[in-house]
């Protein structure tokens, strides 16, 4: 595990030579050692087609390398921060919620219509998200920033679990989403109980969800 | 059943009954839900017009189902309160979720309201069940004897349980008109026996003002 938990809110991570560490641009809180920063302006890994593939699809985060020999501290604007491992699967973010990652995971972005079709994108647009997503995928850590702490719930195989669109951190493991609407005519009339549009995520897998409904 | 994940998302088990929660709170939830919007906090009608008249706005739905459905609201922090027939008086603001089988209404809180910025009336729950009140900060509990009253800021005021007198507090002195105030001018003083629930914050007040 590269990422140490300090707090709730700060995060230690541990840099040795020849070993890259993304993270989003500001993000240092502090550094041990010999430590150098560099902006990535291609946003992450790949060759300039991932860049401009990212700058299209509107998820290219200012990132910066890390690389050296020594220990980083970071945190961002108060945010909680949870450190999720990965081991061969494929976890999706939003590109904003990155606090940093290993280098060794493979970046990539996804477009929302390819999963779950036309429902897909509209889901992008009802929760203000885009129609793209961040995808990491490989083995070792990320860290990622909620509002509020954030709570773990698994996903098995024949119970599904809803989520708020705007309490959704992210999700990891073959997981399929789609957007259900309970749209009545309640909300028709303007009564509706706030809940009129949820995530549903099915497969296997997990699903980190905030306990607010605020963007970050 | 009411129990929490984390200090601020509550997590609540369904059987095919159901619970009332603040409008929109809901996170998340496992298994199958209905969410209906509860007309005027759910008090009926005249629990409507009640509160229409006082401003102790509240909107809630109503969650039934099977499983388990997750509560949270901005990150606030959760307490439980559990009742056995007596009555909690909570700000309509810091109520996130009540049991169905708890009865809401609104009574008159007199001057003390007017100081602690939530307006002149508070929301009343009562009968058995539990409630899931909102604080910014974890809340603390204080305990209210005869011999040891208690003295509140109304700003850091959320909830309080029991049978307790409350009384209106100003500390209005020269200074204070003078604009060289503490910030403390006014406070709530309870009597009695009972519980107050304080939160670590103080929202923005006429008293926190003098």
């Amino acid at each position: 595990m590269p990422f140490r938990e300090i707090n709730s809110k700060m995060v230690e991570a541990v840099v040795v030579p020849g070993q890259k560490m993304y993270s989003q641009r500001g993000a240092m809180l502090a550094y041990r050692g010999d430590v150098s920063f560099t902006p990535n302006i291609q946003g992450g890994q790949g060759g300039l087609g991932s860049m401009i593939g990212r700058r299209v699809a509107n998820e290219a985060a200012p990132l910066m390398t890390v690389e050296g020999s020594g220990t980083v501290m970071f945190g961002h604007g108060g945010h909680h921060i949870q450190v999720i491992g990965l081991s061969g699967d494929t976890l999706y973010v939003e590109a904003d919620r990155l606090l940093a990652f290993d280098g060794t995971l493979q970046q990539g972005t996804m477009f929302m219509g390819s999963q779950g079709g036309v429902m897909g994108m509209v889901r992008g647009q009802v929760t203000g998200q885009g129609l793209f997503t961040t995808t990491l995928k490989g083995h070792g850590a990320v860290a990622v920033m909620a509002h509020g702490g954030v709570i773990e719930l698994p996903i098995m195989p024949g119970r599904p679990v809803h989520v708020d669109p705007q309490a959704y951190v992210a999700h990891h493991g073959d997981v399929t989403n789609k957007l259900s609407t309970a749209l009545g005519w309640r909300d028709m009339v303007g009564r509706g109980s706030g809940e009129a549009f949820q995530l549903e995520l099915s497969g296997s897998g997990a699903v980190y969800v905030q306990a607010s409904e605020e963007k970050l | 059943m009411f129990r929490l994940q984390g200090s601020k998302t509550l997590a609540v088990d369904l059987t095919g009954d159901a619970v009332k929660a603040k409008n929109g709170s809901m996170v998340a939830y496992d298994g199958r839900m209905a969410f209906k919007k509860m007309s005027g906090g759910g008090d009926g009608l005249r629990g409507m017009v009640t509160r229409r008249l006082t401003g102790e706005q509240m909107v809630m739905m109503e969650v039934k189902g099977q499983g388990t459905c997750y509560f949270a609201d901005r990150a606030s922090e959760i307490s439980l309160v559990s009742l056995h027939g007596e009555t909690l008086y909570v700000e309509a603001s810091n109520l996130l979720a009540t049991d169905a089988g708890l009865r809401t209404g609104t009574s008159f809180t007199g001057l003390r309201g007017g100081a602690s910025g939530n307006g002149l009336f508070t929301t009343t729950v009562e009968g058995t069940g539990q409630a899931a009140i909102m604080s910014d900060g974890s809340a603390v509990v204080l305990r209210v004897t005869p011999q040891y009253p208690l003295n509140v800021d109304p700003g850091a005021y959320i909830a309080h349980q029991g049978s307790l007198q409350q009384h209106f507090q100003s500390g209005v002195n020269f200074r204070t008109l003078m604009g060289e105030g503490s910030g403390e001018s006014f406070q709530i003083r309870f009597e009695g026996d009972g519980l107050v629930y304080v939160q670590p914050s103080e929202r923005n007040t006429v008293g926190g003002d003098v």
